[in-house]
């Protein structure tokens, strides 16, 4: 195919004619169309550049298409048709339209080569998906939905100053592979806004605080997205990164540690993103061809199994009102297909032979083994321990089992949701069993073969005796009514100290401020527009042009320090200061 | 339901579930031996027959009791801490 179609055209065209349609069928036929052309799309590209303008002296592309982004493409077209069937029984428009401007603003930011394109679309994705929060319309979730975007701001404004420093640096926008060698203050702030989507330590709390407060479908979407697109930027700037190494298996080891003892099943699960994209995070920083195919394989096999989890944990909050452990029990025996569609998805995180995990998160492992990173080895096996401690045995025993009598009474959920899980199921087990099926897509032509004698014995090992210490000591595990602190305590408890500061201090001067400001400043300010409009009109328009491009780029920043709060004025003055401090050290 | 009954089945023989899954477990240290039988590895791990049982086993323990120790410790507060 010579004509490149953007496959998020499909999303967020398709989306926006949902509202202009009254009737369901239609309407849940759309929701299906629209993944399915993203696939057929996907399955047509060719390797190449495509969708490539000049605008004010950058070089926007839209389109790069190579096997490091078309294996990212893939996944998250696939898992865009299973979110879709797993919503479909969604009235909401407007959770449909934010679900599918996330996804298109996923794929935007994985074809993207250069940072401005890849930022565009990294800002829409933080600003759709907190909707996917906010529809769950309860006071905890807007909350929650708050913080994560707050959060993902910050992130945002990280990875546009290292943007703009790093324009400032070389005078080019396009987005390659970073030296560690080469890597100054401009590519660590891109680096720090990569990461802080991918949950890296210590970036990492807005994760478990907004995805259990997300809606049943919406909690199905974000666990796919976010993080992944953030694997795909490091995999593609930051491959071989130490710190990257380091941090990566620091999060595996501590997902699975606050997963053993969380009471919620999706925080449980919103840990084990953490614990499993930190594999991933590893990989790309061990940088190896096996290590960076490793990350991308798991990053696959992760979104499928990830989903489907979070599908079943969803169908139990759906069905029963709650997803706390403590309330739940003995749902074996009203959602027998739910639990084990969920034990699918328990068993290939685990990496059981078979399952999917197996084949994908084997490969960073043994590419750890193969440069000799022994602790990080051992610990991504711990981890391994850890997430079929939690995820296979802890929460399935806890939720489906444990009582003789379910404390609530529930059946499966509706037809559609079944549906999605046992596709996903079904899909999680094709990977296992055939992973070349996976192999073939991955971006470097490594040799790799997860199903040898020694490999085998290894896993199993690890998750049989695993089992047995869990058995033995199930009692110790018994989950717990509790809250657990996290590095979310910093800006919430922070945040409180902050608005102490604001309300007894600032606050009044800003209201001092504001009244002599209406009384004073506007008068003057009239009288100045009136002489600014008559010079603006003779002398600047003429010396404009040259300036437009950096007006542009300042603008970026300026329209989110709009607040018309001081505080955040003084917040912005500081970080002034700080630039213009930093630049007169490079300068002298 | 077809499902049903199997699991129903299951947990009315725990007893021998049990005993069918202790033999399993005795099989899978007997087979990791024999493969460790003149193989050579490149770290310790690799060398010593057996080893990622214990590695599951004590990891695991380990895991369960620092988690929930530090948790009791310090880490858990009650649901409304954030009011």
């Amino acid at each position: 195919m010579d004509r490149w179609i953007h496959p998020a055209v499909f999303f967020f065209v398709g989306s926006l004619l949902l509202p202009l349609i009254k009737n369901e069928k239609a309407k849940k036929f759309i929701l299906l169309l629209i993944p399915v052309l993203g696939i057929i799309d996907v399955a047509l590209m060719q390797e190449g550049v495509y969708g490539s303008f000049n605008f004010l002296n950058i070089n926007l592309i839209f389109g790069r298409v190579d096997k490091l982004s078309l294996v990212f493409a893939w996944v998250f077209v696939i898992m865009a048709f299973l979110g879709a069937l797993y919503a479909l029984h969604v009235k909401e428009d407007g959770h449909h339209i934010a679900g599918n401007f996330y996804i298109g603003s996923s794929l935007g930011a994985i074809f993207g080569g250069d940072y401005l394109t890849v930022f565009i679309f990294w800002e829409i994705m933080a600003f759709s998906s907190v909707f996917l929060v906010w529809f769950r319309k309860e006071q905890r979730s807007i909350d929650a939905g708050y913080r994560y975007l707050l959060v993902h701001v910050f992130g945002g404004l990280l990875f546009l100053a290292g943007m703009m420093l790093y324009y400032y640096k070389t005078g080019s926008m396009i987005f390659n592979r970073i030296l560690p060698d080469n890597a100054g203050v401009a590519e660590y702030l891109i680096l720090a806004g990569f990461s802080l989507n991918a949950a890296v330590l210590p970036l990492h709390a807005w994760l478990p605080d907004a995805y259990p407060e997300a809606t049943v479908e919406g909690a199905v979407f974000m666990c796919a997205f976010t993080t992944k697109t953030a694997v795909y930027v490091l995999a593609r700037g930051f491959p071989g990164f130490e710190v990257l190494a380091i941090l990566g298996t620091a999060m595996t080891v501590y997902g699975v540690f606050y997963a053993v003892i969380e009471n919620d099943m999706r925080r449980v699960l919103a840990y084990h993103i953490i614990s499993q994209v930190g594999y991933m995070v590893a990989g790309v920083g061990i940088g190896t061809e096996l290590a960076v195919n490793g990350a991308c394989a798991h990053a696959f096999a992760h979104i499928l199994y990830k989903a489907l989890l979070f599908m079943g944990a969803g169908a139990v909050l759906y069905m029963t009102g709650t997803a706390k452990l403590t309330r739940l029990g003995g749902l074996y025996r009203y959602m027998p297909l739910t639990m084990i569609f969920y034990i699918v998805g328990a068993i290939s995180i685990s990496g059981f032979p078979l399952f999917s995990g197996f084949v994908s998160k084997s490969m960073i492992v043994a590419a750890a083994h193969e440069e000799g990173r022994l602790i990080l080895m051992l610990l991504m096996n711990l981890a391994g321990i850890g997430t079929f401690l939690s995820v296979g045995l802890k929460v399935t025993y806890f939720a489906f089992f444990s009582k003789d009598e379910a404390p609530i009474k529930a059946t499966e959920p509706p037809k559609n949701m079944l549906w999605a899980m046992g596709l996903t199921s079904a899909l999680c087990f094709i990977i296992g069993v055939y992973p070349n099926s996976l192999y073939v897509l991955l971006p470097h032509n490594v040799e790799y073969h997860p199903y040898t004698l020694s490999h085998l014995s290894e896993m199993l090992q690890i998750l049989s005796f695993t089992g047995l210490i869990f058995f033995l000591l199930v009692k110790k595990l018994s989950p717990e009514e509790k809250l657990n602190l996290d590095m979310d305590y910093v800006y919430r408890k922070g945040g409180r100290a902050f608005m102490f500061i604001d309300d007894m201090i600032i606050g009044p001067i800003d209201t001092w401020w504001g009244n002599l400001y209406n009384k004073v400043a506007l008068k003057l300010l009239f009288i100045k527009a009136a002489i600014a409009y008559a010079f603006d009109r003779k002398v600047i328009d003429g010396v404009v042009d040259g300036t437009a491009l950096s007006v542009r780029m300042a603008g970026f920043i300026i329209r989110k320090l709009q607040t018309g709060r001081v505080q955040a004025y003084i917040g912005f003055a500081v970080f002034i200061i700080v630039i213009v401090i930093w630049f007169a050290l490079r300068m002298g | 339901m077809n499902v049903l009954r199997y699991i129903e089945g299951l947990r009315n023989n725990l007893s021998a579930l049990k005993k069918v899954l202790i033999v399993y477990l005795i099989v899978l240290v007997i087979y990791d031996i024999v493969i460790h039988i003149g193989s050579h590895g490149h770290f310790f791990v690799d060398k010593i027959p057996g080893f990622w049982t214990l590695f599951g086993g004590i990891g695991c323990f380990i895991l369960i009791k620092v988690a929930k120790g530090i948790a009791h410790a310090f880490l858990s507060k009650d649901e409304d801490f954030y009011g």
